[in-house]
């Protein structure tokens, strides 16, 4: 009985002892879908991973995937609201609320996209590796610039001053109670870093991810908002001149219908495979039939204009029916969903020129780039030496042209048209509120005037 | 971790040296009758432990037995009856007599690793006995414990069959960590997260479901602190143990038969206008719109359901509002479901072996079509004495769940209630060309019922071993191996003529893995120090680990809507989630009581995780508590009416690591950010080295009263909850590029009152009559929280510093202006201006006390149990409303409900309902206070009437008991809620309960039952 005892006793210290000796070794759990941020920007493969990975955050829901996206057509005179989440209906009627959930994801995203560039421009510049050559480094250096200075010209648009943030979070604290910059600030800092990414970038044609062409393009741009009316024609001209790249296509339809994508219209577009990266806007705008919400359809007046041969053209291929009749919106459309968000085509870059042009009293060149617009979508040459005349044709065919694209919004605001056109009252409504719950978190953050 | 080392280690000493005393042994002879009736008792237990003998006394209640005398202690036992200890001097015959126990105060309780009578409790815990409520029809056990013991609360979010509850115990003491109890189901630690990865809308099948309720024998739950700190790092939102049945040694097989079937059906839907109705208000807001702003160029003249011959802007009209038709769809989508429930066990023992084997098979249709529920489950467990000193024992539980589910929630996809509720009334389901389709953004109901093809299959596998040996008199060591595997199997396939199949069909398969195993061993000490000392020492020590896995695949692009299978599918993508994590532990307990009068306990546990900081893995979790049992002393003990007084007290701490992320820890990159179809990499989620255990301290006192010979017992807790270093996921502002960080920055009190009072009113030979009544009180408060955050898409819930957890965060409206029609909102900052700073917390999800009352009565061979169960004074948002009253400002793209018709009209009308204008404007402002209702509510949760035939004629053909029952669940409801079900909530997520966005009440049901055993 003695003896049976203590072999007994031998099982709990056994135990114990196995256990306490493997305790520190148990108690250690890595993950396997993640790695440390101990080790990421390390070498050349990581680096165009990490390059890739700002795209990616472009390309998300909240910014380029749908969000942002809705605030610049939604926002405008071209959509009704036709579903239930009603803060989609507070663009149409302008009057966004400061906890509007789409603005903060919106605001959230484009941060979460410059803390991406920023961890690459941070990083990248004291990487040693011989695979990675200087010209891919400055490439890398450069796309990151250009997408950083594309991120705040969307924040200034939308919200006015907003904080600049040029270096990655790596605690908590970093980078949060920083105040807003005022909207001059802002404009010197996407100016700088278009100017750095102009001298980074070899001079290709890529139309899913920026080379020195995609700047230019964008610095047009730059310049339309800036009303430097020289400098949006010239950088304009850059591209158009590279007419063998950049063209605009027969019909209106080509660069998106029959599941087209980085055609030579696309300056710079955003793409989808339809699988591991997917672009659910069409979710928005398709039928239940088609297995989309319908959350949103294009407007009575917007159909009208789009089916009458004499405003819309050749595109009416933009709006369908469905089979309850009813009209939806078809520039998203795939299934996968893949379609791409098209962020620069060549007609914008035209009719970027045309507007510089009649700005600086050109009307007969404004004339000669506002028709080439105009004739592809299958609509009469205008004639007008008049520059107002011609300005107010640009804005109408903007409209059109650009109708689910985020433009029109932007436009009526940059151009001081937006109070008359859309009919509001208050001027405080041009710039949309800091979404409420960053001012909770955020006491650094003032609220826009209005809100 | 060197003191537990030590102990350990002075424990085996202590074993090591322990002498067995042999010596010359001779043989008692004695007979063992009741002491009452003084009838002999068969099959009583004699043991005499030191010399490791056991006998059965005879039919006559004889025994005969190894012992000395002098030495030789012999305990007889008795079920049913008190334990006595004897130490006879002399050989000489031994009449012994026991008395019946005291059920309350012998009634044994499982308490953490091992068992206390009840008079020897410090801490609070609470016995159920889930015989009275497993028919009624919800899935889980614990949706079944609705006002079954006090300070838990429990909610059915949806009358869908094995769908998750929400259970709260003592409040909630975490924002981020999980706030339901630790499940322990006969010694494993259980999963209750759900495994499911099919959006229902918010919804979330219960684990919990796929236990058969009629396998347990009895629930413990446990409260404060020194009844959950040996749980330590787990204990802080209580414990639930649950034992399952077992055989009885020396027991001949017994064969149990129980078969229920009846029908459920929704006592109350929702009131929608008709077709006529919908298109008035959908009129009257076209032209009070085009009054308020004439750009918007809307009149009489061109309102929308005008004759339809009267064309604007190419448009023909909708025909008038009384030519529109009526189309009743909650009719359609709406049955009376079958209820069904079959299970038959075997359990016996003989004198080294007992068994218990259990099958059952229950199904259960939701009263919203497609929807069902059954479970098929085996259930087997053994237990074998190797000798007198060492038992073995296996516990089985092995199960299949079936869903078939929908969408019985939010969202457009799929929504069965989108379909059925949402959809405006005088849509017809065809369209003009005579094809069913959807409505106003909705599937076709007909299309979705019949289409639908959405199924989960849950196998479950809940085992146990263990093995216990008396290493000496006072020593006995345990330990146990268990393990809960859960393979979840979901499948969606969505052919092309619902939504989310087109254009040509979509499918998936998910197929998750939890696994989880314990080991435990324990040494428990009991040495002997005399008749007024009891001393009671455990020490032990757990590990665990968790591993999750699912691979997920998706397809699209089908032949036809023949191929089912992702085989079929033209586009395939797939993913892959692994997660792990481990806790280690050692705990000590000692328990020491005075004279059976003063009652002493402490423990220790110290827990290390894997999921907290590089240095801060470990936490510690003591407790004391202290009884008193005052009816023992001599200035009481002489009390007439008195028969029962303790006072017990406890302070402790318990810790949580649940619900909180494997690698929260962790400053993370993710290689999930491909472009281009190539992979990319980017920032996931920042480092919190000092990432450590959230703590709850307790201290609790309490009562225990008995009066009039035990016929009125009261139990009474007054507690208070403190948690420190709550976990959360504190928001960080977004220029940082994250929205959050785990971090330990909330504190949360509770603190409340709990009382159970039990009364027998009549108890004689033909009548026995017993109420039991339950309430408890939670005051919860966040005592610290740097930054307010925000749930919900609608920001219809804040947490915020001094106010409760789930705080609703409204515009609070005032009233209808009378003159204008316009509702009048408190304007809290004084702008001017109804804006996002005017909001405000209102309201509460808490109930002020809540509760249950039953009743039994027994009349010759009848039963009659009746049950209610209450909450009052909280609030519930029903935010369905929102949607269902927009006064027609969503045309065409919603229903409205018939209350919407009460709006205001014409100045002097008092009404709470606004002039109908826009959405989220001015009068139908999302978060406005006029949805907020109170959701108080008395329930009768089950009413059974049964009889039992005779045993004199049951026993002529051989059954030892046959009853038939008829029991009815929810007969009747009292609320002044207007939807279908005050509990409803559209969320199982934690952070957003008491918000309605319409889901299927918790049915009325009625069933027939059998019980039979032979």
């Amino acid at each position: 009985m003695k003896k049976q005892v203590s072999h007994y006793s031998y099982l709990p210290f056994l135990l114990l002892t196995i256990l306490i000796s493997s305790c520190s070794r148990f108690l250690d759990v890595e993950p396997r879908a993640s790695v440390s941020d101990q080790v990421t920007i390390t070498d050349k493969i990581s680096a165009e991973q990490a390059v890739r990975g700002i795209y990616s955050a472009f390309a998300d829901g909240s910014y380029y995937g749908t969000s942002f996206v809705s605030i610049g057509y939604l926002s405008g005179d071209n959509v009704q609201w036709t579903g239930s989440q009603s803060q989609v209906q507070e663009f149409i009627n302008h009057q966004v609320s400061a906890e509007n959930s789409t603005l903060s994801a919106a605001w959230s995203a484009i941060y979460r996209a410059i803390n991406r560039a920023n961890n690459v421009l941070e990083k990248l510049p004291v990487v040693t590796d011989p695979q990675l050559t200087e010209n891919l480094k400055n490439q890398y250096l450069g796309e990151a610039s250009f997408l950083r200075a594309l991120a705040y010209f969307d924040l200034v648009r939308t919200w006015g001053g907003v904080p600049i943030i040029t270096t990655s979070s790596k605690e908590p604290s970093d980078n949060a109670g920083i105040p807003r910059s005022s909207e001059q600030e802002v404009w010197a800092l996407i100016a700088a870093d278009l100017d750095r990414a102009e001298q980074l970038l070899p001079l290709t044609t890529d139309r899913f991810r920026a080379t020195r062409k995609t700047v230019y393009a964008l610095k047009s741009r730059y310049h339309l908002y800036r009303q430097s009316w020289e400098e949006a024609g010239s950088y304009a001209t850059l591209i158009l001149d590279d007419n063998t790249q950049y063209e605009l296509l027969s019909s209106y339809g080509a660069f998106f219908t029959n599941n087209a994508r980085g055609t030579s219209e696309s300056v710079f577009e955003l793409f989808y495979n339809g699988t591991t990266e997917i672009n659910s806007h069409r979710n928005q705008w398709q039928p239940q039939i088609n297995g989309g919400t319908r959350q949103w359809a294009p407007s009575a007046q917007l159909i009208a204009f789009l089916n009458d041969p004499a405003t819309g053209g050749n595109r009416s291929v933009l709006i369908a029916r469905d089979n309850q009749n009813r009209w939806y919106g078809n520039l998203y459309y795939r299934n996968p969903a893949s379609d791409p968000s098209y962020i620069i085509r060549t007609a914008e870059l035209f009719l970027i020129r045309a507007e510089a042009f009649a700005q600086l009293g050109k009307p007969e060149q404004a004339l000669s780039d506002l028709n080439k617009v105009r004739l592809r979508a299958g609509l009469v040459a205008l004639e007008s030496d008049n520059p107002d005349f011609i300005l107010g044709a640009i804005e109408s065919e903007r409209r059109l042209e650009f109708a689910f694209e985020p433009h029109r919004w932007f436009d009526l605001v940059r151009t001081g048209r937006a109070l008359t056109v859309l009919n509001i009252q208050d001027a405080n409504k041009l710039k949309l509120p800091i979404p409420a719950s960053q001012l909770l978190i955020d006491k650094a953050l003032e609220q826009n005037p209005g809100y | 971790m060197k003191i537990i080392f030590r102990v350990a280690w002075l424990c085996l000493m202590l074993l090591t040296f322990q002498i067995t005393v042999m010596a010359q042994s001779s043989k008692i002879n004695g007979v063992v009758n009741d002491a009452v009736s003084g009838l002999p008792l068969a099959g009583a237990t004699i043991l005499n432990k030191i010399a490791g003998k056991e006998v059965l006394t005879d039919q006559k209640g004889n025994f005969s037995i190894d012992f000395i005398p002098g030495k030789h202690q012999l305990i007889i036992t008795y079920t049913g009856y008190q334990e006595r200890n004897i130490l006879p001097e002399s050989e000489n015959f031994l009449n012994i007599l026991l008395n019946p126990s005291n059920k309350q105060l012998d009634e044994v309780v499982v308490v953490g690793y091992g068992t206390q009578k009840r008079k020897e409790l410090i801490g609070s815990v609470s016995k159920i006995d889930p015989s009275e409520t497993k028919t009624i029809p919800a899935g889980g056990f614990d949706a079944q414990l609705q006002g079954k013991a006090p300070g838990v609360q429990i909610s059915s979010n949806t009358g869908v069959p094995g769908e998750a509850v929400t259970i709260r115990l003592r409040g909630a003491t975490s924002i981020n960590a999980d706030n339901t109890p630790l499940f322990i189901i006969d010694g494993v630690f259980i999963n209750s997260t759900s495994l499911q990865t099919i959006s229902t809308g918010g919804k979330a099948t219960s684990p919990i479901a796929d236990i058969n309720p009629s396998d347990i024998a009895t629930i413990e739950i446990l409260k404060d602190a020194e009844a959950t700190a040996l749980y330590g790092s787990r204990g802080a939102n209580g414990v639930v143990i649950v034992t399952t049945k077992r055989g009885s040694y020396n027991e001949p097989a017994k064969v149990s038969l129980d078969v229920t079937s009846g029908v459920a059906w929704a006592p109350k839907l929702w009131d929608l206008t008709s077709g006529p109705e919908h298109a008035t208000l959908v009129n009257e807001w076209w032209v009070n719109t085009g009054e308020d702003n004439p750009s918007l160029n809307r009149s009489f003249a061109n309102r929308p359901f005008r004759p339809v011959n009267e064309i604007v802007n190419g448009q023909p009209g909708r025909g008038l509002p009384e030519e529109q038709a009526t189309y009743d769809r909650l009719k359609e989508a709406f049955r009376t479901a079958r209820l069904q429930s079959y299970d038959l066990s075997v359990s016996g023992g003989t004198k080294g072996t007992r068994y218990y084997i259990g099958g059952g098979y229950n199904k259960q249709e939701s009263i919203l079509k497609p929807i069902h529920f059954d479970r098929a489950s085996l259930k087997v467990n053994l237990d074998q004495k190797i000798g007198n000193r060492v038992q073995v024992g296996v516990s089985n539980t092995l199960s299949r769940s079936f869903r078939n589910q929908a969408r019985a929630g939010d969202g457009p996809q799929g929504g069965l209630l989108q379909a059925a509720l949402h959809t405006p009334t005088y849509l017809s389901p065809y369209n003009d060309q005579g094809v069913l389709v959807g409505r106003a953004g909705f599937d076709n109901l007909k299309l979705l019922i019949d289409n639908y093809d959405v199924t989960a299959v849950s196998l479950r596998y809940i085992g146990n071993l263990y093995a216990d040996a008396e290493l000496s008199r006072n020593l006995v060591f345990r330990t146990s191996w268990g393990i809960d595997y859960n393979h979840y199997d979901e499948s969606e396939y969505w052919n092309n003529l619902l939504i989310a199949g087109s254009p040509n069909g979509f499918a998936t398969s998910s197929i998750a893995q939890n696994t989880s195993w314990v080991n435990e061993q324990t040494l428990t000490y009991k040495p002997a120090l005399g008749e007024q000392h009891l001393l009671t020492v455990i020490a032990g020590n757990t590990v665990q680990e968790n591993v999750y896995s699912r691979t997920y695949l998706e397809g699209r692009g089908f032949a036809n809507n023949s191929f089912t299978l992702l085989s079929s599918a033209s586009s395939i993508t797939g993913t892959q989630n692994w997660s792990k994590n481990s806790l280690a532990s050692f705990f000590g307990k000692l328990n020491y009581s005075y004279q059976d009068k003063y009652l002493f306990t402490a423990s220790l546990r110290a827990d290390g995780s894997s999921k907290f900081g590089v240095n801060r893995k470990w936490g510690y979790f003591p407790s004391v508590g202290f009884a008193w049992r005052v009816i023992d002393e001599s200035f009481v003990q002489n009390s007439s009416w008195l028969s029962d007084l303790k006072i017990r007290t406890s302070y402790g701490m318990t810790g949580n690591q649940n619900g909180i992320g494997d690698f929260a820890a962790l400053g993370l990159w993710s290689g999930a950010a491909p472009y281009q179809g190539v992979a990319g990499l980017s920032p996931q989620q920042l480092a919190n080295s000092e990432l450590k255990w959230e703590r709850t301290s307790q201290f609790n006192v309490g009562l225990d009263l008995a009066v009039l010979d035990n016929r009125i017992t009261l139990e009474a807790n007054y507690y208070q909850k403190y948690t420190r270093d709550g976990l959360i996921q504190v928001a960080l502002a977004a220029t940082t590029g994250f929205e959050n960080y785990w971090s330990n920055a909330a504190k949360i009190s509770n603190k409340g009152f709990e009382f159970n009072i039990r009364s027998v009113n009549v108890n004689n030979k033909n009548v026995k009559w017993t109420t039991s009544f339950n309430v408890a009180r939670n005051v919860n408060k966040i005592e610290r929280l740097a930054t307010p955050l925000q749930y919900g898409s609608r920001n219809l819930i804040l947490q915020q510093e001094g106010s409760p957890l789930y705080s609703f965060w409204l515009y609070k409206q005032l009233h209808v202006d009378p003159q204008t029609g316009n509702a009048v909102y408190e304007d809290v900052n004084k702008d001017n201006k109804i804006t996002a700073a005017d909001r405000q917390v209102m309201g509460s999800v808490w109930p002020k006390f809540f509760g249950g009352l039953s009743n039994e009565l027994n009349w010759r061979n009848f039963d009659l149990g009746v049950f209610f169960s209450f909450q009052y004074g909280n609030d519930t948002y029903n935010h369905n409303r929102f949607f269902g009253e927009a006064g027609g400002a969503r045309d065409a793209a919603r229903v409205i409900f018939k209350n919407n018709l009460k709006r205001w009209q014409a100045p002097g009308d008092i009404t709470d309902i606004p002039r109908i204008d826009g959405i989220n404007v001015q009068n139908y402002l999302d978060g406005g206070s006029r949805w907020l209702e109170d959701g108080s509510f008395l329930r009768l949760r089950n009413l059974t009437i049964g009889y039992t035939f005779p045993e004199s004629w049951s026993k002529r053909i051989s059954i030892n008991k046959l009853r038939f029952y008829v029991t009815g669940s929810n007969l009747f409801l009292l609320t002044n809620y207007s939807g279908p079900d005050p509990e409803s909530s559209a969320n199982s997520s934690q952070n957003q309960p008491g918000i309605d966005l319409g889901t299927p009440p918790q049915p009325r049901s009625v069933q027939f039952g059998l019980h039979l055993s032979l």
